[in-house]
């Protein structure tokens, strides 16, 4: 897949694209509105990340234009001004999705493959835990043929973790992704512990879960 | 009392005084009038009397008697004239008795004596006394009545004009004190008036509330940057610890500290959100629209939040009534509000505690939303500031970055809700949410 980013911090723009590109992204970079639509013209992009306070104007303006040269591409606001009415002008003018600065890597990229699966009916085959298959578009988890009941919020842990497997998740990483701005404040409390003893609960039943493991002092890790 | 009721008062009580000094002193000042008017009427009937006496000769009067006496029907006046003693000098005027036809009788008399053709006589003249404070009491009658028909008359002139001349002041107080909410957004105009007091003191007003508005719109200009300007650099801070954390080769102790400083950066993303959120409030960005159900929010809340009951074995009861609508709100500012307070209630609260969340609502009064815990209390010392940003009872604790409470605060004041809290430390604590009427 293939990505443009569009942001005038440099430090911030260099960190997305390491981050993504680890995550085999294709990425390219622009600081402005001039730089940013000079590319999409060029280019077909299936993302564009678009900052919203750019030295040349503002981001929304690129949009309208944007998505003339590439209308399939998926568009996500990335902003620290965070306030409504930037919020529904964005998504009015077409974009996908919005994310308020600062915002975690993990998340950008799981809300782009929420989109990919979306937008660009990305079939993914079941995927496999250990002796379990997860259907991410219906939320299921199966062991053979039996559906495991699993909370909302432990689905979204569960495949949250999976999303960014081999990578340790913080409690806090994880806390921010499932209760958003209401994590709670007091990152060592054992919320997501006992979420965790809870999916490990339900899906012993039926096999072991060693694919699940707690890292000690960090958080947890799906090892594949 | 108001400032015109006591210059009326004291108008009236000024002028009321004045007018019974004047009636009490009456009769006096009558009495002193009438005798000088009554000697002076003495002395010219005197100069008559001697006038004809010479122009008639004594004998005309005395007709071979020793004396004269002439009175009137009624014995109101009396004249007497006989022989005195040569040489005896009278020139007086006294009231004294004098015994007319047996009947004794009160007199102004005016003795005096005369010498004609060499023989000395002494002439009495009398007036009753009677008939001399016969005008007393129509007189202050009459005195009390058009002074009181005088004082109604000046009084009605005083309230009116006192009323016009003190009508900038109610204005003033009106527009610029009681009907003006914090913060003072709308312009209000200075009153009209020529009382230069009244114009010092309006113009004052308006300068005061001008100096605070500018003070608040700078410290609230000054959160929503500060907090906007924050979060990029937080940004390149998170995403580049992110990154960090993803390589695999780090050891465990770098990793171990990459998560500290995740999690003191966390602590800084968190109230920076919160001062922006307040700003935000307070620069009154969200809409006041929806109409929800107050259960429907706190039921949604609880979906958030109830997992956190369980690790103090915490027990809740929600009572209200569904039939409630809350008018012209925003819902995620309500969320916000119980979120806070519910959140509140359970990090306060000790193991095995309760949680108790009722409504209350009669007819012709506002319906109450309280949210009650049997948590650590708040000391009455502490009170006054849970609502302060950055300040947190308990210090000792360290939980929470004092902005829990201010959020609420003014999500309560943007939605004109009044909110109560009764505290007592290690009993609990009792936040009441009163919503107005509107709502």
């Amino acid at each position: 897949m293939k990505v443009l980013i569009v942001e005038d911090e440099k430090t911030l723009a260099y960190e997305m694209e390491d981050f993504l590109k680890k995550a085999f992204y294709i990425c390219d970079l622009a600081h402005n509105i001039k730089d940013g639509l000079e590319k999409i013209e060029l280019n077909s992009y299936d993302f564009i990340l678009l900052d919203l306070g750019l030295p040349d104007g503002d981001g929304l303006s690129l949009l309208p234009k944007a998505k003339k040269y590439n209308p399939d591409a998926a568009y996500i606001i990335l902003t620290a001004r965070g306030n409504l009415e930037d919020r529904i002008a964005g998504l009015d003018l077409g974009a996908d999705d919005y994310l308020p600065k600062p915002f975690s890597l993990l998340e950008l990229q799981s809300r782009m493959q929420a989109i990919a699966r979306r937008k660009f009916n990305v079939k993914e085959e079941l995927l496999v835990l250990g002796d379990f298959n997860v259907d991410l578009q219906k939320r299921l988890i199966l062991f053979q043929d039996n559906q495991i009941e699993l909370s909302r919020k432990e689905f979204d842990l569960l495949s949250y973790l999976f999303l960014h497997n081999n990578r340790v998740l913080t409690r806090m990483q994880l806390s921010e992704h499932i209760w958003g701005t209401f994590a709670d404040d007091d990152y060592d409390s054992n919320y997501i512990d006992a979420h965790i003893k809870n999916i490990r609960k339900k899906l012993n039943v039926w096999a072991p879960t060693d694919f699940l493991e707690t890292v000690r002092g960090v958080g947890y890790r799906i090892k594949k | 009392m108001k400032l015109s009721s006591k210059l009326i008062l004291f108008i009236t009580s000024s002028k009321l005084a004045v007018v019974l000094l004047f009636i009490v002193s009456l009769p006096f000042l009558v009495d002193s009038i009438v005798s000088e008017y009554t000697n002076y009427s003495l002395r010219r009937q005197q100069a008559k009397v001697i006038n004809v006496v010479h122009k008639n000769g004594i004998d005309h009067y005395l007709q071979g008697d020793d004396s004269y006496g002439s009175y009137t029907m009624l014995k109101e006046e009396y004249i007497a004239l006989e022989p005195a003693a040569a040489k005896t000098l009278i020139d007086t005027i006294k009231t004294a008795q004098r015994i007319v036809e047996r009947d004794t009788l009160s007199y102004r008399i005016l003795m005096h004596t005369f010498n004609f053709e060499n023989k000395n006589y002494l002439l009495e003249i009398g007036k009753t006394t009677a008939s001399i404070n016969q005008y007393n009491k129509p007189l202050q009658r009459i005195a009390l009545y058009v002074l009181m028909g005088l004082i109604a008359l000046t009084l009605l002139f005083d309230l009116i004009f006192t009323r016009v001349l003190i009508r900038p002041l109610g204005k003033i107080i009106k527009s610029k004190l009681i009907n003006r909410k914090f913060p003072f957004k709308d312009y209000s105009p200075p009153v009209p008036t020529s009382t230069e007091d009244f114009k010092y003191l309006d113009e004052s007003l308006i300068l005061l509330m001008d100096q605070i508005n500018e003070a608040f719109e700078k410290e609230r200009e000054f959160t929503a940057n500060a907090s906007h300007e924050l979060m990029t650099p937080i940004s390149i801070l998170q995403n580049k610890m992110e990154n960090l954390l993803g390589d695999e080769q780090l050891p465990e102790s770098v990793v171990l500290r990459i998560v500290e400083m995740m999690k003191t950066l966390s602590r800084l993303k968190k109230i920076s959100n919160s001062l922006l959120l307040i700003s935000r409030i307070e620069n009154q960005q969200f809409v006041k629209s929806a109409n929800v159900q107050p259960s429907k929010i706190i039921h949604e809340v609880m979906e958030e939040i109830s997992h956190r009951l369980t690790e103090k074995e915490l027990k809740i009861s929600i009572s209200l009534k569904e039939d409630r609508l809350l008018k012209n709100v925003n819902q995620d500012l309500l969320f916000q509000l119980f979120y806070n307070l519910i959140n509140n209630a359970i990090k306060y609260n000790v193991n095995h505690g309760s949680i108790g969340i009722t409504d209350e609502f009669r007819e012709g009064k506002n319906y109450t939303i309280s949210i009650q815990d049997t948590g650590i209390g708040i000391a009455a010392e502490d009170l006054d500031f849970i609502f302060d940003r950055f300040r947190k009872a308990n210090l000792t604790e360290n939980v929470g970055y004092g902005l829990g409470l201010s959020i609420v605060k003014s999500i309560t004041l943007y939605h004109g809700i009044e909110i109560l809290v009764k505290s007592k430390v290690d009993e609990g604590t009792t936040f009441s949410l009163i919503f107005p009427p509107s709502s």
